[in-house]
């Protein structure tokens, strides 16, 4: 897997395809919402089968980078450098979102929370095998077991690894996260980004790439390949960081911050946050 | 070793304090009244002894419970299901919304008991001018905690039903309409109460049963006794009432959270 850090659009011969181990492109992307310019001339390849991390100082527009990817919102059409794209391949990837809040349904069982990712929208999967696989998914977050309890009955960090397995159970073949583990204590976060990592690295179902907004510099730098640095609003893209740890990195996730280029890593991080620009 | 006075009791003499207390204190109540009746002696068109209420309780005043029952229950019935149809109206549709909201209002501060003999007037002295009377003075409440409770889905939820694409009909269905439950589960509390009181508004107006007419006529004749057992009836119909939807309210509604009244 190539992993150099290339940051500028594709161009193609066909104008809007991508190169070929593009999941989606992120092409000169500007966005302003009720006249206030969140994101502009975003320029962001999404490769298949990477780990990327975005960070930035808080408010700049790294949740609305996700919602761009998703498609909640389109880029501006009348920018002055042309409009911007959300480039695919031929195929859209199956996306999936995991908010910085659960987001269950308090009258759903976790079976059923987890259920309701297969059965909306128009790729739903047939009532027959939502079951089997909404429980493959709880079993793969270790929560099978409480199957059949109602959401308020879990604590906040297996609430979090429920709405991890709805988003799994639909097969995403990119998943995006906003911050999916913030609002948790430390113990618990490290926990879900160790099983995160496991999940990613044994990837079975189609899972190709994910892209994670976060607020922590260790979260980026252990779980990620690159780590694209977002400046203040609007924000563009200021610098895209390569990680240079080994890869699988579950094994070495607990002593990851005594290696060097951890540490490197995050201080080449910390500079770019902080310069001004 | 801790104080055994202060641990808490066993469970099943708990349960059944909420009833337990206010029985006790209802019964010594009534003893206070009856013996206070007799040793004052108090006339009876004034306050009529509580045993006197009881023996006025007929068959006569079943009947009439039972008419008054059923304007409530269908004044209830229409006001909820018409109230939450328009809620709905409300919610997907703006141009309704702006148009009959005002009218809504309108309706709202419009007094009952303005409106009822125009009731009466126009549907008569039976039990459909009572329906009516019943059902307007329960939609407004409806209509307000349905919209609500619609509206009340946060962000965060809409975002993830649009991520899977989800169609407008499955957003309100696995969405919206479990989302307002809770507001309307209280809407039809706050309703039940008011449905009574608009049957009997309507029966003061114009009519020739129901426990309105009965407290009416006996009032002409200082019956007291039977405007008591009347009175009695009328507080017992939304008394039940309200029981029955608090105890279904309870088990269907569990997730129930703060803040939905």
């Amino acid at each position: 897997m190539q992993l150099s850090a290339v940051n500028a659009p594709v161009d193609s011969p066909g104008g809007k395809s991508v190169g070929r181990d593009s999941l989606l492109t992120l092409q000169n992307c500007s966005l302003t919402l009720n006249d206030t310019h969140i994101l502009r001339n975003i320029d962001l390849d999404i490769r298949k089968g990477e780990f990327v991390s975005i960070i930035g100082p808080s408010g700049c527009g790294k949740s609305t980078t996700l919602r761009l990817m998703l498609e909640l919102l389109k880029p501006d059409a009348d920018d002055r450098s042309g409009a911007g794209e959300v480039i695919f391949p031929e195929v859209r990837p199956r996306r999936g979102m995991a908010f910085q809040k659960p987001v269950l349904m308090p009258w759903l069982t976790i079976r059923g929370n987890v259920e309701l990712s297969l059965s909306l929208g128009p790729q739903k999967t047939p009532q027959s095998l939502r079951r089997g696989k909404a429980e493959a998914a709880l079993e793969l977050v270790g929560l099978l077991s409480y199957a059949n309890y109602y959401p308020k009955q879990l604590s906040g960090g297996m609430q979090q690894r429920v709405a991890l397995a709805r988003t799994l159970a639909a097969e995403p073949e990119l998943l995006l996260m906003d911050e999916p583990f913030g609002a948790l204590d430390e113990m618990t976060r490290n926990t879900l980004n160790l099983e995160l990592l496991r999940l990613w690295e044994n990837r079975a179902n189609g899972l190709k790439s994910i892209v994670m907004v976060t607020h922590s510099l260790h979260e980026a730098v252990s779980l990620s390949d690159r780590v694209v640095v977002l400046s203040s609003r609007p924000a563009g893209i200021r610098t895209i960081i390569d990680v240079p740890l080994p890869k699988p990195r579950s094994a070495g996730f607990v002593c990851v911050e005594e290696t060097l280029p951890y540490q490197q890593t995050i201080a080449k991080l910390r500079r770019e946050l902080q310069r001004d620009d | 070793m801790t104080d055994v006075s202060k641990r808490p009791r066993p469970g099943i003499l708990r349960r059944y304090d909420a009833l337990l207390y206010p029985l006790v204190f209802i019964s010594l109540l009534l003893v206070a009244w009856e013996v206070s009746v007799d040793i004052f002696k108090i006339p009876a068109y004034m306050l009529p002894a509580p045993s006197d209420v009881l023996d006025a309780m007929d068959s006569d005043l079943i009947n009439h419970t039972w008419v008054t029952l059923q304007e409530t229950l269908w004044g209830f019935l229409i006001a909820n299901i018409a109230g939450f149809f328009v809620a709905v109206m409300f919610v997907h549709f703006r141009p309704v919304e702006l148009s009959l909201f005002p009218v809504a209002i309108a309706l709202k501060t419009t007094p009952l008991v303005a409106l009822a003999p125009l009731l009466v007037v126009w549907l008569g002295t039976g039990m459909a001018s009572k329906v009516a009377a019943s059902a307007l003075i329960c939609f407004f409440p409806v209509l307000i905690n349905s919209v609500k409770g619609l509206r009340s889905i946060d962000a965060e939820s809409d975002e993830l039903f649009r991520t899977y694409q989800a169609s407008r009909q499955e957003i309100f269905w696995k969405l919206r309409l479990p989302a307002s439950l809770p507001y309307v589960m209280s809407a039809l509390k706050i309703s039940s109460s008011l449905a009574v009181v608009g049957a009997i508004v309507g029966e003061f107006v114009g009519a020739n049963a129901g426990l309105g007419y009965v407290v009416l006529v006996s009032s002409y004749h200082l019956d007291t006794d039977v405007m008591f057992s009347a009175i009695f009836a009328a507080a017992f119909i939304g008394l039940a009432f309200f029981w029955i939807l608090e105890a279904i309210d309870r088990h269907f509604i569990f997730w129930q959270q703060e803040g939905a009244d």
